[in-house]
């Protein structure tokens, strides 16, 4: 009896460690990939057809939990990790960005297909030889402490994120204030193309045409008198004492930040067009899922990958509104050009052509993606489709292009020239996604007589130094948020894709930016994608396709890929 | 005495020192920095930003200057969260410290009952049984548990919150917010206790098999001591005397946060917050938090060994 009982417990025992062994190694994945919601293996091509793009409303509100339906004037909204750095231009985390969004207005906002469109200015104008630019601001605009916002806040402004001791990622030093280097570089204590002509009325000349300034400069406005109080230049040490106390002049005013839990917001009495319907505004942290928050009604919005099963556990839930989204980005493999090898364009037409994009990513991940073409998002307003090639999966188009690049057929089925065989190196960061990327196109590439090596690496940055050493053919990036198209081509032009240098697309790329005549470039920047799309100095991928659910007594939510959350002021619960 | 303290504390700070520049070392030569991540900056504005913070200069360098602000009592701005390191440890680390002593109070408390029953009733029916149950929890991981919990308890039956510390949006103040915040811990301590249960518990149960079998405990039972008695007031205090050493090992547990539990509760501790500050690269921190639990450590082992000294007098420092 004793025995056996000995037996049984080691048996059990024995299972259980296995068992724990086996799914230590999964936790990590779980906690990495909690972020892209549900990305499935699941390579069965039925599972493609998410291709509704409407927006899907709340079938049955009758199943909304009590817990959201007591609260009547607090919105709630899921947010992974502010850090408490609220003052634009100079947080380091998105998250931040999102918090100070609701905080400051900008100048100048944009449309959802990017285009600029007014703010806090209530125009602008762009001097004959488009190197001034001229903002002319709403007025009686107020921060929200009470004090009037001037021009010379916005000059302000712009002259603080030139000073040696800014250390944020703003670009507005890449477009090029006149006199703003001599600034920087404390030869002069002003910046000299800054004018501000009358309170309301400010104007900037720039070294160059750049038809972005318009959403570059047009950013949030400091106060002067708040954050400017104690500046010196070369020392922004006192501003880091502010960004937990913001003054803004968002539709939203600071209330209480708790660190690792929430974020709330009080509405602005001051705010320009009003003071906003719903008086409270919570981001809660949310570091895993918000699935059981938005389930239990702690939370009244949350985004979610677009897969199938995604859909499903929404639609179920009944009280939800559900919107397609598309953000402003694409997916692409950075080509090593200096290797000989990817040097020679068709070998990269023939990889793309070997890669079977739409069972990679598009079915493999339920239909969450679209095969990218071009270096633009689809819902952007320069994107066409117009003489571009859509390098359909067509493994014999593959082969034939490789022959004719001089890769034949070596004795173990891998593709030689002069005695080298092709291999294909390549560089992923862990994740789901990489893994089915992994699987398939070690398929792929065989068929085409392609060595391919993936390498997977557990952190981004990891990633990037070794794709900086060089050591590479291939690796998988996504861009960040692009706000304009300029934006997504400019690693052909600024020497980041290295060893690429078509005069011609540098060409098109300054003529679209030195006019601000919408038309003008779009026809420039359809030129210029289709000569990016048949040179493929990167192989385009993907455009991820996700939902933003909300609860359905909300009224009036719209997110902006651009903009992000838009008119919020006009947010209402029913 | 002294003299095994000062030579005690000679070897902790030489130990402190060399953990210092190998951390500080691990850090600097994990491949890619703060920068390199942020994919909106061009090279140049990357130069430059590198030349801001320093990071262009030679490791040893950013190491003599980590240590000449550490003594001067600063640990340095988190480049990430954009707040001073120790502003940032104050507002996480106590929250991942109420969770951490309360689930190793329950710990304690339940491994030392299961385990003395267990001794006492060894190969017994409830022993096997018990054994079994614990090793089964400590073996499954704790995101599944965890998620497990969330579903049955906070999901489906709507007892307990999902997840936080209190109720968003919540005034609470005085007793409603201890309750508030007892409610937000139910589920995450109810995990972290499982987890830990398992090993605590064997090892109670095989020093209490050890104490019972002694000559001690046949004389006073021979004596014609209550069993009760016996076990709880001759057996049980000497089957505790070695578990002492481990009340020192607990001391960094306490303060070093848990990762999994924090993500999954989204509790605000310091785990998840290393966590990210890892992939960020966010050097001030990764250093601070790292040297702050290697303190605690070498503080806990001395703690254990002074703590054995006062429990068992017959060992000689």
């Amino acid at each position: 009896m004793r025995k056996s009982a000995i037996l049984l417990t080691t048996l059990i025992l024995a299972g259980s460690l296995l068992l724990s062994a086996c799914s230590s190694g999964g936790g990590n994945n779980t906690a990495a990939g909690s972020e892209s919601s549900n990305v499935a293996a699941n390579t069965s091509a039925e599972n493609s057809a998410v291709t509704d793009d409407q927006p899907i409303a709340a079938s049955d509100m009758s199943k909304l939990p009590a817990l959201a339906q007591k609260r009547t004037d607090t919105i709630i909204v899921g947010l992974k990790n502010p850090s408490g750095a609220f003052t634009p231009y100079f947080h380091q985390s998105g998250y931040d960005g999102n918090v100070s969004s609701l905080l400051y207005s900008r100048l100048v906002t944009q449309d959802e297909q990017g285009l600029p469109v007014p703010e806090l200015a209530e125009s602008w104008d762009v001097s004959d030889d488009q190197l001034t630019y001229t903002f002319h601001l709403r007025k009686d605009l107020k921060f929200s402490d009470g004090s009037p916002m001037t021009a010379e806040d916005v000059a302000f402004t712009w002259t603080l994120l030139y000073d040696k001791a800014y250390d944020g990622d703003s670009i507005i030093t890449a477009i090029g204030i006149k006199g703003g280097q001599d600034y920087k570089e404390g030869k002069a204590t002003s910046i000299e193309g800054i004018q501000v002509s009358d309170p309301l009325t400010v104007s900037v000349t720039l070294e160059k045409p750049i038809a972005t300034a318009p959403i570059t400069l047009g950013g949030e406005v400091l106060s002067k008198a708040y954050y400017g109080k104690d500046y010196k230049f070369g020392d922004l040490e006192y501003i880091r004492k502010l960004h937990e106390n913001p003054v803004g002049n968002g539709p939203y005013k600071l209330e209480k930040f708790i660190p690792g839990q929430e974020v709330r917001f009080v509405a602005n009495e001051y705010f320009y067009l009003g003071k906003p319907k719903t008086e409270h505004f919570i981001y809660k942290t949310s570091e895993g899922d918000t699935w059981q928050y938005l389930e239990t009604g702690e939370v009244d919005y949350g985004s979610f990958t677009a897969t199938e099963d995604n859909l499903k556990k929404l639609k179920n839930m009944g009280y939800l509104n559900i919107v397609p989204y598309t953000p402003s980005v694409y997916g692409y493999l950075g080509v090593n050009l200096q290797h000989e090898t990817y040097a020679d364009k068709k070998v990269r037409q023939a990889i793309t052509y070997g890669l079977d994009r739409q069972s990679i990513y598009v079915e493999a991940n339920q239909g969450a993606g679209q095969v990218a073409n071009i270096p633009t998002a689809p819902i952007s307003w320069s994107y066409t489709e117009e003489g571009i090639n859509p390098y359909e999966y067509d493994p014999e188009k593959a082969k034939q292009l490789l022959e004719e690049a001089g890769w034949t057929v070596g004795s173990d089925g891998i593709r030689e020239k002069d005695g080298k065989k092709l291999t294909l190196h390549f560089l992923g960061s862990k994740s789901p996604s990489t893994d089915i990327f992994i699987a398939l196109a070690t398929e792929g590439f065989k068929e085409i007589g392609v060595d391919f090596q993936p390498e997977v690496f557990a952190d981004f940055n990891a990633l990037v130094d070794k794709y900086e050493s060089g050591d590479y053919d291939l690796v998988s990036f996504s861009t960040p948020i692009l706000s304009d198209p300029s934006d997504g081509v400019q690693q052909f032009i600024n020497g980041e894709v290295k060893g690429y240098d078509n005069p011609k697309v540098k060409e098109l790329y300054f003529d679209a930016l030195s006019t601000s005549d919408t038309e003008q470039r779009k026809k420039y920047y359809a030129e210029m994608y289709k000569i990016l799309n048949d040179e493929l100095p990167i192989i385009f991928t993907s455009y991820r396709k996700s939902y933003y659910a909300y609860n359905g007594r909300l009224d009036g939510v719209v997110n902006n890929p651009f903009a992000g959350f838009q008119d919020v002021n006009n947010w209402s619960l029913k | 005495m002294s003299t095994y303290l000062v030579k005690r504390l000679t070897y902790m700070i030489i130990i402190l020192f060399a953990a210092s520049l190998l951390i500080f070392c691990l850090y600097a030569f994990t491949p890619g920095d703060f920068i390199s991540g942020n994919l909106k900056l061009s090279p140049e504005r990357k130069e430059e930003l590198r030349q801001i913070y320093g990071l262009n200069k030679p490791v040893l360098e950013r190491y003599a200057i980590w240590m000449k602000n550490a003594f001067h009592g600063n640990f340095g701005y988190s480049l990430a969260q954009q707040k001073p390191v120790l502003q940032l440890f104050n507002e996480y680390i106590w929250n991942s410290f109420l969770l951490a002593i309360v689930s190793t109070f329950f710990t304690w408390l339940i491994s030392v009952i299961i385990g003395v029953i267990a001794a006492y009733k060894q190969y017994s029916l409830f022993d096997s049984l018990i054994m079994v149950i614990i090793f089964a929890a400590m073996s499954i991981p704790s995101f599944f548990i965890g998620l497990l919990l969330i579903k049955g308890f906070a999901v489906d039956l709507k007892w307990l919150p999902p997840g936080g510390m209190t109720t968003t949006g919540s005034n609470a103040t005085g007793l409603a917010y201890v309750k508030e915040v007892i409610q937000h811990m139910a589920l995450p301590v109810m995990v972290m206790t499982l987890l830990s249960l398992g090993s605590l518990t064997r090892y109670f149960r095989s020093n209490m098999i050890d104490v019972i079998k002694q000559d001690y405990i046949r004389t006073a039972r021979a004596k014609g001591l209550k069993e009760r008695k016996v076990l709880f007031t001759h057996a049980l205090r000497n089957a505790l005397l070695p578990a002492i050493t481990l009340v020192g090992f607990e001391l960094p547990g306490l303060f070093g946060g848990s990762l999994i539990i924090e993500k999954i509760f989204n509790w605000p501790g310091i785990g998840q917050l290393y966590m990210s500050s890892f992939s960020s690269r966010d050097y001030p921190l990764l250093m601070g938090f790292t040297m702050f639990i290697a303190i605690l450590t070498v503080i806990g082992t001395l703690l254990s060994d002074l703590l054995y000294k006062l429990a068992d007098p017959r060992v000689k420092l």
